[in-house]
């Protein structure tokens, strides 16, 4: 267990800048995702606190030692890699033993904690096989096991769902959660996937180009998007984004649709929109926009419709009569839209919502 | 997956037999020749056409084993082939493997351009050194001079094995608490047991078939096999029984070896650990 402090860290390759400045602070026993599109330094981000990679400035703690120098070896971590990275040659007893081995644990000992952590993870009529002998979703499995059975400060995991099938991700992904509660030790996890980010996190932090975007809970982020960059990554389907412009107090859509504006805005200040699909409520009073199609999900049904030469997605209940080719009636809950600068991307929200 | 069409299979099949057909006997045809002269008497070996059809003879095994000191060349041999395959492996395998998660190969292809270089070029400067230090007629010159053949066998044959090793696993072993020095021997050794295996018996062959360096470097007691059978070309006349004889006794260990490293080959990598 420790907290984990990154202050005003780099890490580059050469020229190539991947992470300029990045300071943060991970709180002992907390789960944080970080989360960003492929290339934003997330993993690049993992490797360097496992040690795998040399930081080129700042300082990394982990509780209170400075870890910059330390050896991956040294810094009492455990890692779960996205292709597991078993050990071939050994059994699944072996693998899991291995680093209690590296650190002349007792016999007896390594034993019981072998089999508690196989126990835990429902592994234990695995332990004699070789990683060949597994399943996919099996050596997740043992690439879990063989990081709990080392009892670390902090755990990483580097995308390690990426590889399983969408029910099986499903699963592991509420397990490793559960697993969190249960182990109270600080993980640390990157995904790609907004998903796995507000499913698991208890603090979510958003790269970009190895830049911090924002640091919050899954509601905070979700709800609160500081920039144009993090309302359109978290969220599924994404939030739908237009160009907007405060005419004669409306919110003047560029297809000429008006819209409510929040009271804040500047006459013929341009914005950008944000609107999430669930937002779109029908409503025989709305704006009437063209359906392209509908994917009904049981709970709910995504319609596709044009909006301001947008394809938009509102997410709207079964039961609403939206035909592809048709026609279908939304009203804006303006009071849940965001509002964005159009050059910094910066929310405006935070002037603009009490306003509305 | 394409249609198997069975007129092109059988086309390909024939092609096939053929081609292996042909290449068998480039091979074979030497050794078969070697081997048949080794059982004819001295003026049979150079009659024009051969004779495929003749009275065996062990005479000239008769004058390999009585009339030379044959198996005191072939402990030399043994020696040498040993010590410097040994050498090969020690300096051979962690070079591989340093290279290998380095990404630095140009070492590599240093010792492979010195392995390619004729080795004559070595011949001078050695023997010079040699005597310098007094070593000429010495195993250890020739286990030394002979790791020229092997570390490059040993380097390039492992570099690939080592470079099929995800990169993940070493870095899991390092999470794990390993060393450098213990990644190798923990994770990397074990993983490339059917590479080391290879390289050691391909070292083993050509180290013990190479006779230049023995020629200038050995004495009379240190000779090895190879060299010493060259005693049979003489300044006037060449017993080609006597050459043939020996040429098939020195051939013997590495066709059994070839016969192994074979097996080894086919049974090939067995990683598993990483998807797919």
């Amino acid at each position: 267990m420790a907290s984990i402090t990154l202050k005003k860290l780099s890490k580059a390759y050469g020229a190539l800048t991947v992470i300029p400045d990045l300071s943060l602070e991970i709180r002992d026993t907390e789960f944080v995702v970080l989360v960003g599109p492929s290339g934003c330094g997330k993993s690049t981000l993992l490797r360097v606190l496992a040690g795998l990679e040399p930081i080129s400035g700042g300082e990394l703690y982990i509780g209170n030692d400075l870890v910059n120098d330390v050896q991956p070896s040294k810094r009492d971590i455990a890692m779960v890699f996205q292709d597991y990275a078993l050990y071939p040659h050994m059994t699944v007893r072996q693998n899991m033993s291995f680093a209690l081995e590296m650190r002349n644990v007792p016999k007896a000992e390594i034993t019981e904690q072998v089999d508690r952590a196989a126990a835990l993870l429902d592994i234990t009529k695995f332990l004699e096989r070789r990683p060949k002998a597994l399943s996919g979703g099996q050596r997740q499995r043992v690439a879990m096991g063989r990081a709990i059975v080392r009892n670390p400060r902090v755990f990483l995991f580097d995308e390690p769902l990426s590889n399983l099938d969408a029910k099986l991700r499903a699963q592991v992904r509420a397990e490793i959660k559960a697993l969190s509660d249960q182990l109270k030790t600080t993980m640390v996890f990157v995904t790609h996937d907004q998903v796995e980010a507000m499913t698991m996190a208890d603090r979510i932090v958003v790269l970009k180009d190895g830049v911090i975007q924002q640091v919050g809970t899954p509601e905070e982020v979700y709800n609160q998007p500081v920039n144009e960059f993090v309302g359109g990554f978290i969220g599924s389907p994404a939030m739908n984004i237009f160009d907007a412009r405060v005419e004669g107090g409306k919110l003047l859509l560029t297809d000429g649709t008006i819209l409510d504006a929040p009271k804040s805005l500047r006459e013929g200040q341009s914005v950008r929109l944000g609107i999430r699909p669930e937002h779109f409520v029908p409503d025989l009073s709305g704006v009437s926009v063209p359906v392209k199609l509908t994917e009904p999900l049981g709970s709910e049904t995504l319609v596709h419709f044009d909006l301001a030469g947008t394809e938009a997605i509102a997410s709207v209940p079964p039961d609403t009569p939206a035909r592809a080719h048709g026609r279908l009636s939304l009203r804006v809950a303006m009071n849940k839209a965001h509002l964005f600068d159009p050059e910094t991307g910066a929310s405006l929200r935070q002037k603009t919502l009490e306003a509305v | 997956m394409s249609m198997s069409d069975p007129m092109s299979d059988r086309s390909a099949r024939i092609a096939n037999s053929v081609m292996l057909f042909i290449a068998g006997m480039l091979v074979i045809t030497p050794t078969f020749w070697m081997v048949l002269s080794s059982f004819k008497q001295s003026f049979e070996v150079t009659a024009y056409p051969p004779k495929l059809f003749f009275t065996p003879t062990l005479e000239n095994y008769v004058t390999l084993s009585e009339r030379t000191p044959f198996l005191h060349y072939a402990f030399n041999s043994m020696v040498v082939t040993v010590g410097s395959t040994l050498l090969g492996l020690i300096l051979g395998t962690p070079a591989a493997f340093v290279a290998s998660w380095t990404r630095i190969t140009w070492p590599a292809i240093v010792t492979l351009v010195a392995r390619m270089a004729p080795g004559t070029l070595f011949l001078l400067p050695w023997y010079l050194m040699f005597r310098q230090v007094d070593m000429i007629g010495t195993y250890g010159a020739l286990i030394l001079t002979h790791g020229v053949i092997t570390m490059p066998i040993v380097i390039w044959v492992l570099l690939p094995f080592f470079d099929n090793i995800p990169r993940s696993i070493y870095e899991a072993a390092q999470v794990d608490g390993c060393a450098p020095a213990r990644v190798f021997w923990k994770i990397a050794l074990p993983l490339v047991s059917s590479g080391l295996v290879v390289s050691t018996i391909l070292a083993f062959v050509f180290s013990w078939n190479y006779f230049l360096f023995s020629l200038v470097l050995s004495n009379s007691d240190t000779k090895t096999l190879i060299a010493a059978s060259f005693n049979f070309i003489g300044e006037g006349s060449t017993n080609w029984g006597g050459l043939m004889a020996a040429a098939t006794m020195i051939a013997l260990p590495p066709l059994v070896l070839a016969t192994i490293v074979q097996r080894w080959l086919i049974s090939g990598l067995t990683l598993g650990a990483v998807k797919g």
